[in-house]
């Protein structure tokens, strides 16, 4: 198996950017420039962290590369990170929607292997269902315990791990 | 998560605007304005100078103003807590809308835990009981719920509390407590007033509410999964849990940021029927005389508050349960 190299689409990282900077002009400019109550203030500030933060973790995700490899996946960037399949021991697969009927919903995934950090990928990643599948065989292959939720999700996805069929 | 939430917050900011803007021009479209009920009043009285006091109150107010402008100065005051003047008293708005606001939040507050404590167990009870006496009794209360006006149920307490208690239901503190600052017997004088406007106001929405969480609990349990569940011996209650009642709540928290809209609008009746001292009566009054400053600032406050609550909501619902559903689709 070759590695490959993955990374978040150049159109939804510039969307983020220009949310990330509104939202800091919107917040930020009312702060710098008006006579702003104290507690509003204070909801301006919230709000001006929250899209800070935002643009750090876009700009972040810009700089960074996953590549998956056969033993590996690695996250080289700024804050950059290793998973060593051979010693995977967190894998959690997470769906979020905010849809009455679960529809239009977003994948997260989380791996970590012995003694790393955790590294979180969103589906909107391109090669996302590679990395599911290359987790999901090594915490098969290193017998992982997974969560009812994780197994749900897989099978959705198509990616067979061993324990699944009590859940179907 | 982070990106759903700016998306959220991001999209919060024009949504105010817009509602806000809209608010603002709805109350003014009416013929007349503030100025002319009270310049009536002092003409009734023979006031031979009323129309001439009329020119000076609305330069007072700003009313000779566009309404473009006046809209603007309006938003741009809000961030220093300057909401205008009220025609009412000529006072600040900020001034007025303080303590009935706190009233207001707190009285809203007890009355959405009162109907999600006693919906979700009567909802719960009701549906693991089917056709059961309980059973029936909380489609009884569901149905007189969905069925009796609020301010009506307030008008029966009225005159029940009176004529065969000998209680004044009215009022959320006792008299001596009135424009009193805040003390302990202040507290424990409102949370006794709190009781019955609680009731009154969260009776419809506990009746939906448990009508609808019966529906889907129901609808839950009569699933494949929760019989051969059953078949194999699971604990009823670890059963119930587990699942049936995580995919039954769905609705009942998609509903929160629904809940307060209706909660306030509801209460706004209630409030003048009890004397209530909260926003509802001095909203009702300020749309009557048209005191749009003073009726903006208000919905601004319910319209901020919705769309916080719809932002709860919707964060609670995606965090409830982290699986995906057959035949959904999940965003690239």
């Amino acid at each position: 198996m070759s590695s490959a190299e993955l990374r978040y689409p150049r159109q939804t990282l510039w969307a983020d950017y220009l949310r990330a900077t509104a939202g800091v002009l919107l917040c930020g400019a009312p702060l710098l420039l008006l006579d702003v109550n104290r507690w509003l203030a204070y909801c301006l500030a919230a709000g001006l962290v929250l899209f800070a933060l935002f643009l750090v973790r876009t700009a972040l995700r810009h700089q960074t590369r996953y590549v998956l490899g056969p033993d590996t996946l690695c996250a080289d960037g700024p804050a950059g990170t290793l998973v060593e399949w051979g010693r995977l021991d967190r894998l959690k697969l997470s769906y979020f929607s905010t849809k009455r009927d679960r529809s239009d919903g977003w994948m997260q995934l989380s791996v970590g292997s012995t003694g790393g950090r955790l590294l979180k990928v969103d589906s909107s990643l391109d090669g996302f269902h590679d990395i599911v599948e290359r987790a999901a065989s090594a915490a098969d292959a290193g017998g992982v315990g997974l969560s009812d939720a994780t197994r749900a999700n897989l099978r959705a996805m198509g990616v067979s791990v061993a324990g699944q069929e009590e859940l179907a | 998560m982070l990106r759903f939430i700016v998306r959220r917050v991001l999209l919060m900011i024009p949504t105010l605007f817009i509602i806000s803007a809209l608010v603002y021009f709805i109350i003014d479209l009416p013929p007349g304005d503030c100025v002319t009920a009270q310049v009536d009043e002092l003409l009734s009285r023979g006031d031979a100078d009323a129309l001439a006091r009329a020119d000076e109150l609305r330069t007072l107010y700003g009313l000779d103003q566009p309404l473009w402008r006046r809209y603007f100065e309006w938003v741009g005051g809000i961030f220093r807590w300057d909401f205008g003047l009220s025609c009412q008293d000529t006072v600040p708005v900020s001034d007025l809308i303080g303590e009935r606001m706190a009233l207001t939040l707190i009285m809203e507050s007890c009355t959405i835990a009162f109907i999600w404590i006693v919906s979700f167990v009567i909802g719960v009870y009701a549906a693991t009981h089917q056709y059961k006496m309980g059973d029936y009794i909380a489609s009884f209360i569901g149905f007189v719920g969905l069925s009796i006006p609020n301010f009506l149920l307030a008008l029966v307490l009225l005159y029940v509390g009176k004529v065969y208690f000998g209680l004044s239901i009215g009022g959320l503190m006792d008299p001596e407590y009135i424009d009193k600052p805040f003390s302990w017997g202040k507290l424990v004088s409102v949370a006794e007033h709190l009781i019955i406007p609680v009731i009154v106001i969260g009776m419809s929405g506990t009746a939906g509410m448990i009508r609808r969480l019966r529906a889907n609990l129901l609808d839950e349990l009569q699933k494949q999964y929760v019989v051969t569940g059953r078949a194999k011996g699971l604990p009823p209650m670890k059963l119930l849990i587990k699942y049936p009642l995580r995919h039954a709540i769905n609705p009942f928290v998609a509903d929160i940021g629904g809940l307060l809209p209706d909660v306030i609008s509801g209460s706004v009746i209630v409030s003048v029927v009890l004397s209530l001292p909260t926003t509802g009566p001095m909203l009702l009054g300020a749309l009557k005389t048209q005191d749009v400053n003073l009726a903006a600032t208000f919905l601004l406050f319910v319209a901020v508050l919705t769309v916080i609550g719809m932002l709860i909501s919707d964060l609670a619902l995606a965090a409830l349960d982290p699986r995906i559903r057959f035949g959904a689709t999940s965003e690239k």
